[in-house]
């Protein structure tokens, strides 16, 4: 028992700052655009929050930055594709290799710093309950957050007006255009966005559930969080389930070891990914239909000219 | 603008200068950006482009260097460009190119101290396309039958393939004379590909620059090429002139994933010698910018996959000499990417003008 | 015009591999296996600089930190000679062409710093007969001639790891101590070993739960490892990696026991910290270059596997500073175990050493002294260690 709530609790602590890159991108593709640059938003934003942290010592601020660092290089995502055309896959990869560089140019000198992290706060009363207690209650501010970002987010994509827009975009921009809407501003405003949630995920990862930066931290959980978004369906809610089961895998191995029991890794690690293409095998039809179909068609169509 | 009929345009003297013109300029422009960035840290730019230049392209180490990182980036872009030619973004290559170099790995782990090292080398290559093929292939598969995306699928099967090889060379496959480090052990010396004249550039340039030609040929000069443009023009309209379009997409992917696999053989067997956790270092995701960058043209895709291999042994200077970081070079990369996708706007606009 | 085209970028290509070609076989002529200057002048004469390679990046505040420090030490003693660094070099033919830029830049003494570096590090070393290639940590195979130009070096880690789980066997309170490891590498499995054996030499129910992360800086994946280990109660956490401060920050936060590695962490653990070991290399990569540039480099102690430590008092892996909470009752221990290790027969793996199933392990019976070669090749975790190596 103690060992599934090992995993459990390790699920949701390390699966956090994925599910923060997978709201976002889920946000974006449900504009139409896909950002395979995610793992580089998260990176900007995991060295942008842990040095604005350790130079105004507030990991708040930290953490606001890592946003804007993220939404920052999404913006030239955004633009890349949306004014100059550029193939979505393409420039998000470019944004990869931009924020590789540019965090590692920079980073350097903040590798032995500290900071004022943030740390797990137990929530009276919650953190109480037996087992659900030390999964959920018993973790840093920003991973409280992400419980409501969730919810929040579906509510916004599917309960909102602003909602509608981004689903407008992604799916008929020309409908969007006739009733007086820029779906090019939509496209902009939910790309940016998308970069700003992977920025708080890296900010989660240096600031809070690391409490250090590290060149290439992220270690492609930015690129998890993409393949996650499928597996949800382009949905917020499943996105929770699904970032604690890659986080779980990622779990698993450490709390077994530590019991004494040794087993390759490679295997779990592999299983997220196997599952969600069986995902897109048996649910494809269904899965097409909840894709967005601006995506589709982005998709669909290679940057032959 | 029709896909078809901008493929079948003649290709018009001028536009090709232009073309080279803003190209020059958009790489002029991430340089002074670049340039930014390395006052930022304290050098000077012009120190740097000097030493950078010299260092790459005036030394036959750094020559050789290019060379041998060229020849999966090559293999690894063509994969990316024959798929794109049917409309299908193989966004694979990554996984194709590490499930080539595991099967290549595989063969000479079995067999590559009991036979002749060519039949190794030989065996080697058809298991790295095979895999790759079939790598490919099962995305190629899903998206015909069950209309699962490909560009989904091959990016998922990368961390499959990547799995795989972690898998294998923690356990089954690890070196058991070893350190403990997660390698296998080197291949024997007869199956590797021979080095060209005591360099370190080995002969899978040679296979490189081949497939370049088979592949420029099969798609210009062949009833193939021309069908799988036609489908990735209209696919629909393809369908109803009669083509066997769902035949001619797996083909695609087919010839794709073995060119990929091939790649991964080719960087096992000629630079790498071992498998090894991170042995391919985002090569498939670099060759993908490659093939997108000369737009899926094979001949251009080569042209362009040996620009990003200079610029990344341009990056050994920018430490060696500049004492700047490592990963300063995907800087570089990624701001001559963006200026050329941003250059790309101006063209499409040039041609509407 | 398509032909044309291609004609040209072929010829580009064709160019280029001639380039690769032709330039060697110029530049071999003074640097080639069949060149005279080998015959003539030692290896590693004549040189305008010296090159170092990192597997990391040179300010992990670890294990490349410690080289790179080293390598400025050297800069500082030979201020004649550049010294040229290359970071995040992977251990592959990548290596192999930075090593070879540096040689073509004038370097004719070359330190390749990490584990993996080996293979490239020979083919560099058989390449150029000039130019001395020293690797460091990992053991070029007895079975093979080393090479006149060649060396490996090494701290006897083990050592100050050892005196470390004194301490961490005299502070821990559940008797359950915790080792984050990377990889099975043999290193790696004689710091966990001596670790265990230094703790049971003064706690008999200290137990070592060990936990891999396969990967020597993944900060998401020390964490979980660390919460795992402090999960199940353990209270004093080390480490064999090569960025240290996630899992000390993280220890400390759990009000825990800290014990570092490669650097002197004492800062991120105010409270917690115990004590580590820490790299000092600069006198040891000075007095190679040293040997090197006095043109005794070959049959010198250097052209081997060396290996030093408390014995010879040139540990270049030292202990570091203890930490508040440490008695003296402990550090006096600790001293004593430190003269003993520095005697004829002393070694934290003095037989008789038992594997986790209490048999003995073959070439380490009751009292015997095993030499650093037989460490070094050891396989297997100690008994009172709770885990398993990953199988082959």
């Amino acid at each position: 028992m103690s060992l599934a709530l090992d995993v459990a609790a390790g699920a949701v602590g390390g699966g956090t700052s994925i599910l923060y890159a997978a709201l976002g991108e889920t946000i974006s593709e449900r504009a139409g655009i896909i950002n395979l640059g995610t793992e580089g938003c998260m990176l900007v934003g995991a060295l942008t929050g842990y040095a604005v942290a350790a130079m105004s010592g507030n990991p708040w601020i930290g953490v606001v930055a890592g946003a804007g660092a993220g939404g920052a290089l999404a913006a030239l995502h955004a633009m890349l594709v949306i004014e100059r055309k550029a193939s979505q896959l393409a420039s998000g990869l470019v944004m990869l290799f931009l924020g590789l560089g540019i965090t590692s140019l920079f980073g350097g000198s903040f590798v032995s710093r500290t900071i004022h992290a943030f740390t797990p706060i137990a929530l009276p009363g919650l953190s109480r309950i037996p087992g659900l207690g030390k999964i959920l209650f018993n973790h840093d501010p920003l991973t409280y957050l992400s419980f409501l970002a969730a919810p929040a987010i579906w509510w916004l994509l599917f309960r909102s007006r602003w909602g509608l827009l981004i689903r407008g975009a992604g799916e008929r921009g020309e409908v969007l255009a006739a009733y007086g809407y820029s779906p090019k501003l939509i496209q902009y405003l939910a790309v940016v966005a998308g970069g700003a949630l992977a920025g708080v995920g890296g900010a989660q990862l240096s600031t809070a559930y690391a409490n250090s930066w590290f060149e290439g931290m992220t270690a492609g959980r930015g690129f998890i969080a993409v393949a996650l978004v499928i597996f949800a369906g382009w949905d917020p809610l499943k996105a929770v389930a699904g970032a604690y089961l890659f986080g779980a895998a990622l779990a698993l191995s450490p709390a077994l070891q530590a019991r004494g029991y040794a087993l390759n890794q490679f295997a779990l690690d592999a299983l997220p990914y196997v599952i969600t293409i069986l995902v897109l095998v048996f649910l494809s039809r269904k899965r097409l239909h909840a894709a967005p179909e601006g995506l589709i068609r982005t998709l669909a169509n290679a940057p032959v000219r | 603008m029709s896909v078809i009929s901008s493929a079948l345009r003649p290709p018009k003297l001028r536009s090709a200068g232009r073309e080279a013109g803003r190209l020059a300029l958009a790489f002029a422009g991430a340089l002074v950006v670049f340039g930014a960035f390395v006052i930022a840290k304290g050098a000077n730019p012009l120190t740097v482009y000097s030493d950078m230049v010299r260092s790459t392209f005036l030394n036959s180490n750094s020559i050789a260097g290019v060379l041998v990182k060229a020849c999966p980036l090559i293999l690894g872009a063509l994969a990316v460009a024959v798929p794109a030619r049917a409309g299908l973004v193989n966004v694979g290559g990554e996984g194709q190119i590490v499930i080539g170099a595991v099967a290549a790995g595989g063969v000479a782990l079995a067999l590559d101290t009991h036979l002749p090292g060519g039949m190794v080398i030989l065996l080697m290559m058809l298991a790295g396309a095979a895999a790759g093929a079939l790598w490919a292939g099962i995305a190629g598969l899903l998206r015909l039958t069950l209309r699962v995306n490909e560009a989904i699928s091959t990016l998922l099967l990368n961390y499959v393939a990547i799995d795989i090889l972690l898998y294998l060379i923690y356990q089954p496959w690890k070196d058991m004379h070893g350190s403990g480090q997660p390698v296998t052990r080197q291949l024997a010396v007869a199956a590797r590909l021979p080095l060209i004249g005591g360099t370190q550039v080995h002969f899978g340039i040679f296979i490189a620059i081949a497939a370049t030609l088979v592949i420029w040929f099969l798609m210009e000069r062949t009833s193939w090429g021309f069908r799988l443009r036609v489908v990735g023009g209209n696919s629909e309209a393809a369908r109803r002139a009669g083509l066997p379009v769902s035949a001619l997409l797996l083909s695609a992917m087919l010839v794709g994933g073995a060119l990929a696999g091939l790649g991964g053989m080719v960087h096992y067997a000629g630079a790498e010698l071992q498998l090894r956790a991170g042995m391919t270092a985002n090569l498939g995701y670099i060759a993908f910018l490659a093939s997108w960058l000369a737009r899926h043209k094979p001949i251009r895709v080569a042209v362009a996959a040996l620009l990003l291999a200079s610029i990344a042994v341009a990056g050994d200077s920018l430490q060696i000499n500049s004492a700047l970081p490592a990963a300063t070079v995907n800087v570089l990369m990624g701001l001559v990417l963006v200026a050329v996708m941003g250059g790309w706007g101006l063209r499409k606009k040039a041609v509407v003008a | 015009m398509r032909a044309r085209r291609v004609v040209a970028a072929l010829s580009a290509v064709v160019a280029l591999v001639g380039a690769a070609c032709s330039s060697n076989v110029s530049s071999g002529a003074g640097s080639g296996p069949s060149s005279s200057s080998s015959a003539t002048g030692a290896p590693g004469l004549g040189g305008s600089a010296i090159g170092f390679i990192f597997v990391g990046p040179k300010n992990d505040f670890g294990y490349n930190q410690a080289a790179y420090d080293g390598s400025q030490a050297v800069k500082a003693a030979y201020p004649n000679l550049k010294v040229l660094t290359a970071e995040n070099v992977p251990e592959d033919d990548n290596a192999t062409r930075v090593m070879n830029s540096m040689i073509s830049q004038g370097a004719k003494i070359i330190f390749a710093t990490s584990y993996g570096h080996l293979n490239p590090a020979e083919a560099v070393a058989a390449q150029h007969p000039d130019v001395v290639v020293v690797q460091q940590g990992n053991l070029i195979p007895t079975s093979t001639a080393i090479p006149k130009n060649m060396g490996t070096y090494f701290g006897t880690v083990y050592e100050p790891v050892y005196l470390a789980g004194i301490a961490a066997g005299k502070a821990t309170k559940t008797n359950k101590l915790g080792y984050v490891y990377a990889f099975p590498i043999s290193q790696s499995i004689d710091n966990i070993d001596a670790f265990e054996l230094g703790a049971q030499s003064v706690n008999p129910a200290a137990k070592t739960s060990v936990v891999n992360t396969s990967a020597w800086c993944d900060p998401g994946k020390q964490t979980l490892a660390a919460s795992s280990l402090l999960s199940q109660g353990v209270d004093v956490i080390t480490q064999h990696q090569d960025c240290t401060s996630t899992i000390i920050k993280a220890t400390e936060a759990a009000g825990k026991y800290s014990v570092g590695y490669h650097a002197d962490a004492s800062s991120l653990a105010p409270k917690g910290w115990l004590t580590g070991s820490e790299w000092n290399w600069g006198p040891l990569y000075t007095d190679i270059v040293k040997t090197v540039l006095a043109g005794s480099f070959t049959g010198s102690k250097y052209n081997a596997n060396y290996r030093v430590g408390y014995k010879t008092g040139d540990n270049p892996f030292v202990q570091s500073k203890f930490g508040p909470s440490v008695s003296d009752d402990t550090k006096a221990l600790i001293a004593t175990a430190k003269t003993a290790l520095g005697q004829p027969d002393g070694s934290p793996f003095k037989g008789p050493v038992m594997d986790q199933s209490g048999k003995v392990i073959p070439g380490f019976e009751a009292g015997k002294v095993p030499d650093y070669a037989t460490i070094e090749s050891l396989t297997t975790f100690v008994q009172g260690i709770v885990g398993q190596i990953p199988k082959s």
